[in-house]
């Protein structure tokens, strides 16, 4: 990877044994805009703000939340660019693995391919983490399924988690709202509600994301219309 | 070779600050601003038009040489603003890209897929040691078959997105303040409007009238989807009209 220039790693053990660089991407994390997700008895909801840095960008031509297969999906926080490229190398793994078992990739080893790739990123010559945290959300056998991915490439699933700027107000709120029989549909309302938390300035179908994955397996992102459908019933 | 915390390098090649910021990247912008010209560009009901000034430090220069205007393919335009030598490298490389791309998928490269790779590449900067990002900030217009006419911009950081109007350089943020109170409430401007609103931008955020000489104009139209680059003639038809509207 890389120049032979460059073929020692930048992320290197400081004395008090930490990798810097990795602490340094949490950092560029933790100022991205916030996102979250809900796993919910019959689905999982990922959400995220969509703040655009002028009223002159387009907001249809940028869309934050991806999938990744049919019945995977995935939202961000930190740096775009570095997300987009994590999307590309995910989708081709997930292709890769359906070419060779001719059988759609389970959520659990697409999540720990991804985390792989992140965390080579760490250790390799001449490259820097990736400054983004990723929430995967899927569908598959085992259920509805929802994981986070660090910079470091450490992953976990969470019933309900938060990233980005308003991470530690977001989290105390699903932890009170969180009930583990939540539908699909209160799901989506507490994600709204938790979004709304933390929102600077009016919350309208143009300013936020939602993504959601029923008993149906199909992921998909709501349009504007279904988003202010759930806007005037969280009202 | 100790690179443990950072240790001032930081600064050098693109690794994270103790704040989670990419120095070289925020340099690079920086680069952009030193090159002392704007840009601006405005997308119309059906039509694109991007603006820039044409500086030529010599008069011993042929100054139909400098150019910041590019054709990437007959429908396709990039406007870069920024280091010139960076910019001719990365058209080199859309020119190329884009060119297969017709060739392997037997249609027109579309704007937005040439702006995410773009946009792409530029990423793959901010994130190895070995290539410094690009001072070029990159304004790409076509008329899309689906959407229309469209605008994209591209920096430095791998950022792109669709603009309905925008600008790059020196005065970008004064012009994108013009910008926003002139297309607030989304108006539809026509192929003239357009053209005029870019070039009265330019002119109100620089404070002074131009020769035609002085500028350069590229332009997509619906009605005839090939990028066009104004001719003097041209330019100074559309100045004219702008200050008999004054």
């Amino acid at each position: 990877m890389g120049d032979s220039q460059y073929s020692f790693s930048l992320t290197t053990f400081s004395p008090s044994g930490k990798l810097v660089q990795i602490e340094h991407a949490l950092t560029a994390v933790g100022s991205g805009q916030t996102s979250l997700g809900i796993k919910a008895a019959n689905g999982v909801v990922i959400a995220t703000e969509k703040k655009l840095p002028s009223i002159l960008v387009d907001e249809t031509s940028v869309q934050k939340i991806q999938s990744l297969t049919p019945n995977i999906g995935v939202v961000y926080s930190g740096m775009g660019p570095d997300f987009r490229v994590l999307v590309r190398k995910s989708r081709k793994q997930a292709e890769q693995y359906h070419r060779l078992y001719k059988e759609p990739i389970p959520v659990t080893q697409l999540v720990r391919e991804t985390a792989t790739v992140m965390q080579e990123f760490t250790q390799s010559g001449g490259v820097r983490p990736f400054g983004v945290s990723l929430l995967v959300a899927g569908f598959d056998d085992k259920g509805p399924q929802l994981y986070q991915v660090d910079p470091s490439g450490s992953y976990f699933s969470w019933k309900a988690s938060a990233m980005g700027k308003n991470v530690s107000n977001a989290k105390t709120f699903l932890e009170k709202r969180y009930t583990d029989d939540m539908e699909l549909d209160d799901a989506v309302h507490t994600a709204i509600l938790t979004l709304k938390e933390g929102f600077e300035g009016q919350i309208s179908s143009k300013n936020i994301e939602i993504g959601i994955i029923g008993a149906d397996k199909k992921f998909r992102v709501l349009t504007p219309g279904e988003i202010d459908d759930y806007l005037a019933e969280v009202e | 070779m100790s690179r443990g915390s950072g240790g001032g390098y930081d600064r050098h090649i693109t690794i994270f600050s103790p704040e989670g910021r990419l120095f070289q990247v925020e340099y690079a912008f920086k680069a952009v601003k030193a090159a002392g010209v704007t840009s601006i560009g405005v997308r119309g009901k059906d039509s694109v038009c991007v603006v820039t000034q044409k500086k030529v430090p010599d008069k011993l220069l042929d100054h139909t040489s400098v150019t910041h205007l590019f054709p990437i393919t007959k429908y396709l335009g990039l406007l870069a603003t920024g280091m010139t030598a960076d910019a001719r490298t990365l058209v080199q490389q859309a020119r190329n890209e884009a060119a297969e791309f017709r060739f392997r998928y037997g249609y027109e490269m579309p704007v937005d897929v040439l702006s995410k790779w773009i946009a792409d590449k530029s990423q793959v900067y901010t994130q190895h040691a070995y290539m410094r990002p690009l001072g070029v900030v990159a304004m790409i217009l076509g008329i899309d078959e689906e959407f229309g006419p469209r605008l994209y911009k591209c920096d430095p950081a791998g950022h792109f997105f669709g603009h309905k109007a925008t600008s790059a350089g020196l005065k970008e943020q004064e012009a994108i303040n013009f910008l926003e109170k002139k297309m607030k409430n989304d108006p539809a401007f026509t192929y003239e409007e357009t053209v005029q609103t870019a070039i009265s931008a330019l002119q109100s955020v620089l404070q002074e009238d131009f020769k035609a000489s002085e500028i350069e104009v590229g332009v997509v139209r619906k009605e005839n989807p090939v990028f066009k680059v104004l001719s003097v003639e041209e330019i100074d038809e559309h100045l004219t009209a702008i200050s008999e509207r004054d």
